[in-house]
């Protein structure tokens, strides 16, 4: 089966290479099926899926935005804010985070564990502000807020967002610096 | 490499995070806020990534010279890895190299070490190898540098040396020194008899059992023991067949190669001396000479022989090799020029011995389609020759490796000792 499976495969393409992208294609639209019963317009249907293939055989085309783009603006102008927005969000950046993970290298470039694990916990950082502001906008009254709290939460955010990257950085730096010194050591020529 | 310049991903992200947040603030779009809220993440990590400074990057290999089956690795020599965080090196594929990983793919992070690529030349020759494209990318995968083409290098691949080994002696070693027995008696270790004393004989020389025993002094004979002179003529006019490199079936100018390579390692290490003529278009031609050196500059010589199709026979094969000499031709004896070359030589008086390269051709199994029939004509025809040249007394043994010369060095050293007429 697997070696049946491996023939008709492109060279160099490895099973779990194919298993991402396989889910690069079912994410986007599984996104848009939450809407289910309610039948997304088969124009919307038809172009997700479309560039969701298209993004899952080139996971670094312009189609993956427009598919993850098409997905939030049919939950945007449906203007659904229950749990299931929380699962798209889910969705839509896992999608992300697995063209991203296929995007370092060609389809010959098997997927390295340790970048994948790296990813992991990148996409759950990223996640941390989704139930954050869904919680936010469902105890918010958007008529009864004053008019200056859009603005301050947006400031907030923003200084929130610019001072977390700049502690993640430089400790990503340091980190980097001592691990780069110590690869250089052990992968110099002359080290063997 | 020149610049930095922001990946896909990092677009996307930048996109999806500036429409929410945009269309949130202005719109009051509730939804689209909470979906922009990850990419938004996402999109401030991988803009304040951007590494300060372009690398440059170059490629190194281990070695330069290697014989066929071994491998080296390219290793990567980057500049400034600040704030890099993952490199990807794609080789690009080249004929008769095996590379590891299968595709040439690799990558890796930086913490974990750069990725190095091993190659592993299949056949001897002159191979290219680091043919590649290098691309680095900064932390949150947000700004890309390159990919970038590397230059490639080049590697000197020697033939294999196949196991071989040879317990028979060269006919007429006529060189002062070596392990081969001389023909001649004198100072050396090798028990040639006992005979009555003689004026002039040395009395360290002296058997003092078989003089008691028989009252009069006796002494032991020696041989001794002189280096051959050998040549090999390699016959690089055509290449049959398909080679398959060291892992699949050989070519006639594979098997040309390695047997030729095989003996000049054989004879260096018996401490003959080996000289080489490489029959092609760009022919070359090394003196007969000694030593772990010059076994070094035939290898090199062999590695660099190359098949061309406007290649033309000689008439004769000018070596210039004593009486003493041994010439291996190495040849799949397709032309018949060659073989009256090798005929010439061996009425010259030189010990010729026909090493019959062609080896095991699988025919069509259509037996009469054109190129069976061609195939077969032509195997016709070489056959004749090679039984014209074994009536001249020119012995033609196809090559089998170890010991394949044993049986016909032993009936050239008993010929060698029978008089004969020379014709010139």
């Amino acid at each position: 089966m697997t070696s049946s499976v491996s023939r008709h495969l492109p060279p160099g393409l490895t099973l779990p290479s194919l298993a991402l992208r396989a889910l690069l294609l079912v994410l986007p639209c599984a996104a848009l099926a939450l809407a289910l019963p309610e039948r997304p317009h088969v124009v919307v249907v038809v172009l997700v899926v479309l560039c969701s293939a298209l993004w899952a055989r080139v996971p670094d085309h312009l189609a993956g935005a427009v598919s993850l783009a098409l997905v939030v603006a049919w939950w945007t102008v449906h203007d659904v804010l229950d749990w299931r927005i929380l699962v798209v969000g889910v969705l839509l950046l896992a999608a992300h985070v697995v063209a991203t993970l296929l995007s370092y290298g060609p389809d010959a470039l098997a997927v390295d564990p340790r970048l994948a694990r790296l990813w992991l916990a990148r996409g759950l950082l990223a996640l941390v502000p989704l139930p954050v502001t869904w919680l936010a906008l469902r105890g918010l009254d958007a008529d009864l807020a004053p008019p200056w709290l859009w603005m301050t939460a947006a400031v907030a955010t923003g200084l929130l967002l610019a001072v977390t990257s700049r502690l993640m950085q430089a400790e990503g730096h340091d980190g980097l610096l001592s691990d780069v010194g110590r690869a250089a050591r052990t992968s110099g020529p002359g080290a063997q | 490499m020149n610049t930095w310049r922001p990946t896909p991903s990092l677009v996307r992200a930048c996109l999806l995070a500036l429409v929410g947040i945009a269309g949130g603030v202005v719109a009051g779009l509730d939804v689209l806020v909470v979906l922009a809220a990850p990419f938004v993440v996402l999109g401030v990590m991988g803009l304040l990534g951007r590494p300060r400074h372009v690398p440059e990057v170059r490629t190194l290999i281990d070695h330069h010279r290697l014989h066929e089956g071994q491998g080296t690795a390219s290793r990567l020599d980057i500049t400034d890895l600040a704030g890099v965080e993952h490199v990807t090196r794609v080789a690009a594929p080249a004929p008769h190299v095996a590379t590891r990983p299968t595709y040439g793919a690799a990558g890796s992070l930086v913490a974990d070490g750069l990725p190095i690529l091993e190659f592993s030349p299949r056949r001897w020759g002159r191979r290219v190898i680091g043919a590649e494209r290098v691309a680095l990318t900064s932390t949150w995968a947000g700004w890309r540098c390159g990919p970038a083409d590397m230059p490639e290098h080049g590697l000197s691949v020697l033939p294999q040396s196949t196991p071989y080994d040879s317990r028979a002696e060269v006919p007429q070693p006529d060189g002062l020194v070596g392990r081969h027995r001389s023909r001649r008696i004198g100072s050396g270790t090798e028990f040639e008899g006992i005979r009555p004393f003689a004026t002039g004989d040395r009395l360290k020389r002296i058997n003092w059992p078989v003089s008691l025993r028989t009252g009069e002094l006796h002494v032991i004979t020696t041989r001794a023991e002189q280096d051959a002179g050998v040549w090999l003529v390699v016959d690089g006019l055509r290449d049959i067949g398909v080679s398959g490199g060291i892992d699949g079936a050989a070519s006639t100018l594979d098997l040309t190669v390695r047997a030729a390579a095989a003996l000049a390692e054989h004879h260096v290490r018996t401490g003959d001396r080996v000289g080489l003529l490489v029959i092609a278009s760009d022919g070359a031609r090394v003196r007969l000479g000694a030593g772990a050196r010059h076994l070094h500059r035939l290898q090199g010589t062999l590695a660099r022989v190359r098949t061309e199709s406007r290649s033309v026979p000689p008439d004769r094969l000018d070596l210039g090799a004593g009486a003493g000499s041994v010439v291996y031709v190495l040849s799949p004896m397709l032309f018949t020029p060659l073989v009256t070359a090798t005929a010439s030589l061996q009425r010259s008086g030189a010990s010729v011995v026909v090493i019959d390269t062609l080896g095991e051709r699988a025919g069509s199994t259509d037996r009469l389609a054109l190129s069976t029939l061609a195939a077969r004509m032509q195997q016709v025809e070489r056959d004749d020759r090679l039984q014209q040249l074994a009536a001249l007394g020119c012995p033609v043994v196809p090559w089998r490796g170890p010991g394949t010369l044993d049986t016909v060095l032993h009936q050239l050293a008993r010929r060698a000792q029978v008089p004969k007429v020379r014709a010139r």
